[in-house]
C-alpha cells in the first residue's frame, strides 16, 4: 500500500441518473489519516458522491481513485475485492435483519478470510469491544436502539481492517447523547488506529467536532473547503445561510 | 452486473419492457453459471429448501386434494351413468399429472414464497442491505438469487408429485362415494395414463420453478420507494409469474404433450 498516493480521490467526478446530473464535476482528495466531512443540504449529491466513493455506484465520467486504483471504469465483478478495503456504515445501519449481532459482525470474515471459529469469534468479540458493546452477539437488530445498531454496523465494517472508513449520515436519527458517543467514536478511532474516515452529514455540529477538514457541496458541486475554523469563517452565501439554519435548528 | 446498479427509470413501456426481459436473461445466465460452478451458498440453500419446498407441501396437498376431488364430482357423475365409470380414474390421473398438479403448484408457490422473495429482497434493496452485501464484497445474484432458484429447481418436481397424490387421494374419495371401487379406479389410471404424462408435468414445474423465483427476484431487487414500492414490487411479482407460468404451461403443453 502506498501512501504517496492520496487514500481517495475523484477527479472531475459526474453522476447523472433519470437525466438529472447529480455530481457535476467533483474533484476531491481525501488524505490518509485525516477526518474529512462532506457537508450539504438533503438532496445536495453528499450521501451520491459516497456511494461513487466506495464503488456502489458507477460514475457517469470522471475518475474515483481508491488507494491509488481507477475503479471508475471497472466491473461490478471487478471493484468488489477493492471495496474491501473500504469500510461502509450506512445511514441507517443496514444490518442484515434475519442474522444475530454476531452473524452481521462476522458476515465478512467468514466469507473473505480463512480463520477458524474461535479466530472469528475473538474478532467480533473484539470489534463490538471497540464499539462499546458487549453481551449483544445474540440478539437480533429489531431488538437493538438506533444508536446500537449504529455501533453494530460500523464494528462489522471494522471487522474487515478496513484502511478507510465510510460514514453516511452517522448521527442522523440519534439522540444528542447518541449522536455524541458516535462522533467521540469516530475521533478515538482515528486517533488510536489511525483511520481514515469521510463523514457524509448535515448536521453541522458533529461535523464540527469530528472532522480535520470539511467540504461543502451544494447542487452536486463543492462551494466550499477548508478546516472546520475556515467553514466557520467563510464568506460564501450558501455556506453563511447553511450554518445559520442549522444553529437556529441546534438551538 | 448491472442489476446491482442504480439503473435509470424507464418510463416507456417498451424500454421498460426490454429491461425487464434482459434483467430475467442476465439473472438466468448468472444463476445457472452460479448453479454449474458449484458456487452456492449451502445453508441458504437449505433454508430456502425448507421454506419454498417443505413449508409449502401441505398447501399444495391440500389444495390439490379439493382440485381432484371436484374434477371426479364432474367426470363421474357424467360418466357413472353413461357406463364409462371405468375411466373416471384414468381421466383424473391425465388431467392432475400433465396439467392440474404443475399449475397448483406454480399457482400455490408463487403467492406463498414468490411474493414473500419480492418483498424480502425489496426491503431489503430499501433499507440498503443489498448495498450492504456489495460493500462486503459479496454478490446479491450468488447470496440471495441462487440459492433460492436452486431451492425451488429442487422442490418443485417434489411438490408436483405431492400435488399428483394428493389430487388423486382427493378424486379417489368421491370416485368410491359414487360406487367406484380401488381397483376399477387403478386400472383406469393405468390404462389411460404413460411414464411421460407425470414426467412432463415435472418438466413444467421446473420452468414455473425457474419463472417464479427470477421474476420474484428481479422485481425485488429493482424495488424503488419505500414501503409503497415494496408492494409494488411484490404485487408485480406475482401478477407477471403467474400470467407467465399460464403463458408457458400452454407453449410446454403444445410441445410436450399435443402428439400424444
Amino acid at each position: 500500500m502506498s501512501h504517496t498516493a492520496p487514500a481517495l480521490e475523484t477527479r472531475q467526478l459526474v453522476y447523472a441518473v433519470d437525466g438529472k446530473v447529480i455530481l457535476k464535476g467533483i474533484d476531491l482528495r481525501v488524505d490518509y489519516g485525516e477526518v474529512l466531512g462532506i457537508m450539504g443540504a438533503s438532496g445536495s449529491g453528499k450521501t451520491t458522491l459516497l456511494k461513487c466513493l466506495c464503488g456502489l455506484l458507477k460514475p457517469t465520467s470522471g475518475e474515483v481513485w481508491v488507494e491509488g486504483v481507477n475503479i471508475a471504469p471497472l466491473s461490478e465483478r471487478e471493484r468488489m475485492p477493492l471495496r474491501l478495503r473500504l469500510g461502509i456504515v450506512f445511514q441507517y445501519a443496514a444490518l442484515f435483519d434475519y442474522l444475530t449481532v454476531y452473524q452481521n459482525v462476522a458476515f465478512g470474515l467468514e466469507r473473505h478470510r480463512r480463520l477458524s471459529k474461535a479466530q472469528i469469534r475473538e474478532i467480533v468479540r473484539e470489534r463490538l469491544a471497540w464499539v462499546g458493546l458487549e453481551g449483544v452477539e445474540n440478539l437480533y437488530p429489531s431488538q437493538l436502539s438506533g444508536g446500537m445498531r449504529k455501533r453494530v454496523g460500523l464494528a462489522r465494517a471494522l471487522a474487515m481492517d478496513p484502511h478507510i472508513v465510510l460514514f453516511d449520515e452517522p448521527s442522523s436519527g440519534l439522540d444528542p447523547v447518541n449522536a455524541y458517543q458516535v462522533d467521540r467514536l469516530i475521533t478515538r478511532l482515528n486517533r488510536e488506529l489511525n483511520l481514515t474516515a469521510v463523514v457524509v452529514s448535515h448536521d453541522v455540529v458533529s461535523l464540527m467536532r469530528t472532522c480535520s477538514r470539511i467540504v461543502m457541496i451544494d447542487d452536486g458541486q463543492i462551494i466550499a473547503e477548508g478546516t472546520p475554523a475556515a467553514i466557520r469563517a467563510s464568506e460564501h452565501p450558501k455556506v453563511q445561510a447553511f450554518l445559520q439554519m442549522a444553529s437556529a435548528e441546534a438551538l | 452486473m448491472w442489476l446491482d446498479e442504480e439503473s435509470p427509470r424507464r418510463s416507456h413501456p417498451l424500454y421498460a419492457t426490454l429491461e425487464f426481459v434482459g434483467a430475467l436473461g442476465v439473472l438466468l445466465v448468472a444463476s445457472l453459471r452460479g448453479v454449474l460452478g458449484g458456487r452456492i451458498e449451502g445453508r441458504e440453500t437449505v433454508h430456502q429448501m425448507a421454506f419454498i419446498g417443505a413449508a409449502s407441501a401441505p398447501i399444495v396437498a391440500l389444495t390439490s386434494a379439493f382440485t381432484g376431488a371436484v374434477v371426479t364430482l364432474y367426470s363421474a357423475s357424467l360418466l357413472v351413468d353413461a357406463g364409462g365409470s371405468g375411466f373416471v380414474g384414468g381421466a383424473l390421473a391425465l388431467a392432475m399429472t400433465r396439467e392440474l398438479a404443475p399449475i397448483l403448484t406454480g399457482i400455490m408457490v408463487t403467492a406463498r414464497c414468490g411474493s414473500a422473495i419480492a418483498a424480502q429482497l425489496g426491503t431489503m434493496k430499501i433499507t440498503e442491505q443489498i448495498d450492504a452485501l456489495r460493500a462486503l464484497a459479496v454478490s446479491p445474484v450468488q447470496y440471495l438469487v441462487i440459492p433460492r432458484v436452486l431451492a425451488a429447481l429442487i422442490m418443485f418436481p417434489m411438490l408436483g408429485m405431492i400435488a399428483n397424490f394428493a389430487g388423486l387421494v382427493g378424486g379417489f374419495v368421491i370416485a368410491n362415494a359414487f360406487g367406484i371401487g380401488a381397483n376399477s379406479f387403478l386400472q383406469s389410471i393405468r390404462l389411460l395414463t404413460e411414464p411421460f404424462d407425470v414426467i412432463g408435468g415435472l418438466i413444467k414445474t421446473l420452468v414455473f420453478a425457474l419463472i417464479i423465483t427470477l421474476v420474484s427476484a428481479q422485481q425485488g431487487l429493482s424495488t424503488r420507494g419505500g414501503a409503497a414500492g415494496v408492494g409494488h414490487a411484490t404485487t408485480r411479482a406475482v401478477v407477471i409469474s403467474m400470467v407467465l407460468i399460464f403463458a408457458a404451461n400452454y407453449f410446454l403443453a403444445d410441445l410436450l404433450f399435443a402428439e400424444r
